[in-house]
């Protein structure tokens, strides 16, 4: 499970020639995501969604607030045990090009504290998983695309976190690769494993999250099942639940 | 902190950096090619040179009214020329081999209408004209020496000229009946080189060695410190690493590490393509003349510290170097911004080109410098074991400074995340610039590393040329260039450096701490004298030296001006700002072993660290600058009288001039340490015990 209480993040930034102005990018942010769930968080682009999941996960550190992770009754705040727990994933946390996959999961299991047996029955296992065996020993920059992002998936389970993180997994995937993300996070709920990610897909939140927490503006606008959002605001689809929810804030869509 | 961690983490760097082909080739493949390169080169263009000179005739034309006297000396010159060329077998003078690789030609000077015309058409390359004046001849010889065939023709005939001059004096004290020899040499002499030929070849190398290795220390660890930082951002695996359970000092010191590994490793294989030449040129001489054999075994010890001085510096330089790439974001961005260090560390390295730089204990903490001038005195056989120790102590100390600095710039996420200014306002446009507050701490450490380096070549220089006053322009550099940030970043100057006003208490409170500090120090100081008396001599003749001066220049230049510059620099910018972030007694003792530290001296430094934890310490009790301006100003006055009237003083207190006994320093301790106590009390008392 992992929770977070009151999160804030302010940014000072640039405004015009001779202002400068305290954004809050997160703005008071609580949330929980417990075992064996799926929760996606939506939203235009800029309304937070990048900074809450690095909050989360520990990258950086917030204003104000605490993140804390829960395994079994054991609770974890600080940030490099938090780590150890979550595997994080975003457009951001690009591969070492010039490693192998094999080498890189070799590394990233003795960073993670794992004995050298346990790392290669895990190697072996995520391999098998993702049908990695034909491009394990090749230099990650060689790899397509669809490859690449089946490394970086390799590379968040090798620690056998119980949290992910996710942002925008799918982006930019072709319809294959993509199934294919969706289907490891179905499978990984099974196991009991607490997902949170984001994205800009309606169709597929709708089919694989729990619930949904909506964000505009750093804040939570609305939060529920597909279904309980769908409810409350008269819409049949989530891209009209979307669209009315950030209507109804006032405020213009910047997408 | 985790060894098996950096270990993984050192491994996956240096991977990362040799598989990258453009790094290889620029640290390792570029120096071991590039000796051997310039060797064949520098062969290829002595031997061209020298073929070339072989042909090499000059014309030479004479015009004398001497009857042909000199016109016969060069017809003579030219046959002997002429007999060497082709069978020197039989030829009584023994020439170099080199002097046969010209001929002489003369010209009819009747043929020559205008001698300059002749001499810009290169159809003769000198022209000796000669007339009689005031009875004896007076030749000119006249010449291009834009044209290189007329340079040479002309120091041809002047030798000819000084061959022909000692003819004729030999004549004329013949014909006076005198003893040639007699006359001409009265009294014998010749230059004894008593340097064993192993000084003489250390001298060389020395001159040469330290640039060469510190050149390609710094290229060694230019691409890697690049890689590590820019080229991770560039190519987006930094947010990556950060999703491990790994500190950031954790991330850092591994960086450092393979960085300083590589730089080592680029610094050693210099050294051997470098040796292996000089062993090779070595060899060809061997064949080619009786060339004095070396003992190698003696350059054993200037050797091993050779070694020594590389691994600092390479830890120097690549924590330099990673503080400068940390910046940039891109590859391109972190080459932009090194190219100035480069040309830095350069032309700081060309002191080792200098002859008689004085090596001491200040030269030894110059960065750079004192690797230079390390590596040239072992070379000659200079062994100073306190050099060699502060040298090594100091290079590692500013790369662990440097290391600390970096951790810290990467613990912010302006430079993870952002536009990669890591908090330092200083680099962004002032009109951006929020008014107010205190200077951000990496600005701080910042204006400190800047103003040290000014403080260190600009200030040494001013107070070597102009004394007393030299002093004052290096205090101006101290209160300047912070002041020139603080104004630039729009900070609230009262709070930047403190300029509250301060009860009468503090001033009486901080009066007692002094006068009890200056007896504490003394004693203190007398125990540092004896622990290490080479230093103590040292700092006697500097300040001495600056004592030149009238009593009241003395105090405006050593009293005045530093209780402003020092304690605005020190107690102001520096303590302010650090007091607002980490705890008040990491930043009291911080800046007391910092201020310890810019005394530069083994001596001084525990009087004047204790000296600057005590003046923060009233800063922040007090919560204005002044009263320790006041004591620092008292402190300062003191030492200044005392040196100005030492009989007077003398008499009433002997213990200022006099070695103190152990009793004495037991009261003077005593005595200084109730009176620090009373200014204590007074403080706490107006101020309270405790904030």
């Amino acid at each position: 499970m992992i929770k977070a209480e009151h999160l804030l993040k302010t940014f000072t930034k640039n405004e015009k020639k001779n202002k400068k102005i305290d954004i809050n990018a997160v703005d008071d942010i609580s949330l929980t995501v417990g075992e064996g769930e799926i929760v996606g968080i939506l939203g235009p682009n800029g309304a937070g969604k990048t900074t809450l999941l690095r909050m989360l996960s520990k990258l950086m550190k917030p204003t104000s607030g605490l993140v804390s992770i829960k395994i079994g009754e054991e609770e974890i705040t600080d940030d490099i045990e938090v780590k150890r727990h979550i595997g994080y994933l975003s457009n951001n946390t690009k591969l070492y090009g010039r490693l192998s996959t094999r080498e890189l999961l070799q590394m990233l299991g003795v960073l993670y504290g794992m004995s050298e047996e346990e790392t290669e029955k895990k190697i072996s296992e995520i391999c098998e998983v993702l049908s990695m065996e034909n491009f394990m020993d090749n230099r990650i920059e060689k790899l397509s695309t669809g490859q690449t992002q089946r490394a970086s998936i390799a590379r968040c389970l090798v620690h056998n976190p119980q949290v992910y993180i996710f942002d925008e997994p799918t982006l930019g995937l072709d319809i294959l690769s993509s199934a294919a993300i969706i289907e490891f996070m179905k499978k990984e709920r099974e196991k009991g494993k607490t997902i949170l990610y984001s994205t800009h897909y309606m169709e597929e939140a709708e089919y694989l999250c729990d619930r949904i927490i909506m964000i505009h503006q750093g804040k939570i606008i609305s939060e529920g099942t597909p279904t309980e959002l769908k409810q409350q605001t008269g819409k049949d689809n989530l891209r009209d639940v979307f669209a009315e929810l950030i209507e109804r804030e006032g405020i213009a869509d910047e997408h | 902190m985790n060894t098996k961690i950096i270990k993984t983490l050192v491994k996956k760097e240096i991977l990362d950096v040799f598989r990258d082909k453009k790094t290889v080739i620029m640290m390792l493949v570029v120096p071991v090619l590039l000796y051997p390169l310039i060797f064949i080169g520098a062969m290829t263009v002595v031997s061209m040179i020298s073929s070339g000179m072989e042909k090499q005739t000059y014309r030479v034309a004479v015009d004398a009214q001497d009857e042909g006297a000199f016109l016969q000396k060069l017809e003579q010159a030219k046959e002997e020329l002429q007999t060497q060329g082709s069978d020197d077998e039989s030829s009584e003078a023994e020439r170099d081999t080199e002097e046969a690789t010209y001929e002489l030609v003369l010209i009819d000077a009747d043929s020559i209408s205008d001698y300059e015309e002749a001499l810009n058409a290169e159809e003769i390359d000198a022209y000796i004209s000669g007339q009689m004046q005031d009875g004896r001849m007076q030749y000119d010889i006249y010449y291009l020496s834009s044209v290189t065939n007329s340079s040479y023709a002309k120091s041809i005939v002047m030798d000819i000229f000084d061959e022909y001059k000692e003819e004729m004096t030999k004549e004329k004290i013949i014909e006076a009946g005198l003893d040639v020899h007699e006359i001409l040499e009265p009294v014998g002499y010749e230059g004894e080189d008593i340097a064993s030929s192993e000084q003489s070849l250390g001298s060389i190398i020395g001159s040469i060695l330290p640039f060469m290795l510190i050149v390609s220390l710094l290229m060694g660890t230019m691409y890697p410190a690049i890689d590590t930082t820019a080229g991770e951002r560039e190519r987006g695996t930094l947010e990556t690493i950060l999703t491990l359970p790994v500190t950031n000092r954790q991330l850092i010191v591994s960086k450092f590490l393979t960085v300083a590994m590589i730089g080592i490793i680029s610094a050693m294989l210099n050294i051997i393509s470098m040796g292996g030449i000089a062993f090779y040129m070595y060899q060809i001489m061997d064949l080619q003349s009786d060339a004095q054999a070396f003992d190698l075994m003696q350059f054993v010890p200037a050797l091993l510290v050779c070694i020594l001085a590389i691994l600092a510096f390479s830890l120097f330089i690549s924590a330099v170097t990673m503080c400068v790439t940390a910046f940039a974001k891109t590859y391109k961005e972190a080459n932009n911004y090194i190219t100035p260090l480069m040309l830095v560390v350069m032309f700081v390295g060309y002191i080792g080109f200098i002859p008689n730089i004085e090596f001491n204990q200040t030269m030894a903490m110059m960065p750079v410098a004192n690797i230079c001038l390390l590596i040239k005195n072992m070379l000659i056989f200079k062994i100073d074991y306190a050099l060699i120790a502060i040298v090594l102590i100091s290079n590692v100390a500013y790369a662990l400074f440097a290391i600390l600095f970096l951790s810290k710039i990467y613990d912010s996420e302006a430079i993870l995340f952002g536009d990669g200014k890591a908090g330092m306002q200083l680099f962004e446009k002032r009109s951006n610039l929020k008014k107010g507050g205190v200077p951000s701490m990496s600005d701080v450490w910042f204006v400190f590393a800047l103003t040290t380096m000014l403080f260190l070549y600009g200030g040494t220089i001013l107070q070597v040329n102009y004394g007393l006053w030299g002093v004052f322009g290096s205090q101006m550099i101290l209160l300047g260039v912070p002041l020139l940030v603080v104004w630039y970043t729009k900070k609230d100057m009262k709070q930047t450096y403190g300029l509250q006003k301060a009860k009468a208490a503090g001033y009486v409170g901080g009066f007692f701490q002094i006068i009890g500090m200056f007896c504490i120090m003394l004693v203190v100081s007398t125990l540092m004298i004896k622990l290490f008396p080479d230093s103590a001599s040292n700092i006697t003749n500097v300040f001495s030296e600056l004592m030149d001066g009238s009593l009241v220049e003395s105090l405006l230049v050593i009293a005045v001006t530093p209780a402003i510059c020092e304690e605005l620099l020190f107690r102001g910018v520096m303590f302010q700002s650090m007091k607002k972030r980490y705890r008040i007694s990491t930043a009291i003792i911080l800046v007391g072993v910092i201020f310890g530290l810019y005394h530069m001296s083994l001596v001084k430094f525990i009087p004047t660290g204790l000296l600057g934890a005590v003046l923060c310490y009233t800063a922040y009790k007090t919560g204005s600058i002044y009263p320790a301006m006041m004591m620092h100003f008292v402190n300062n006055a003191l030492s200044v009288v005392i040196s100005y009237f030492p009989e007077q003083i003398g008499k009433v207190f002997p213990i200022f001039y006099e070695e103190l006994k152990l009793s004495e320093s037991l009261i003077l301790l005593g005595v200084g340490l109730i009176l620090f106590s009373i200014g204590q009390i007074i403080l706490r008392r107006s101020y309270g015990s405790n904030k």
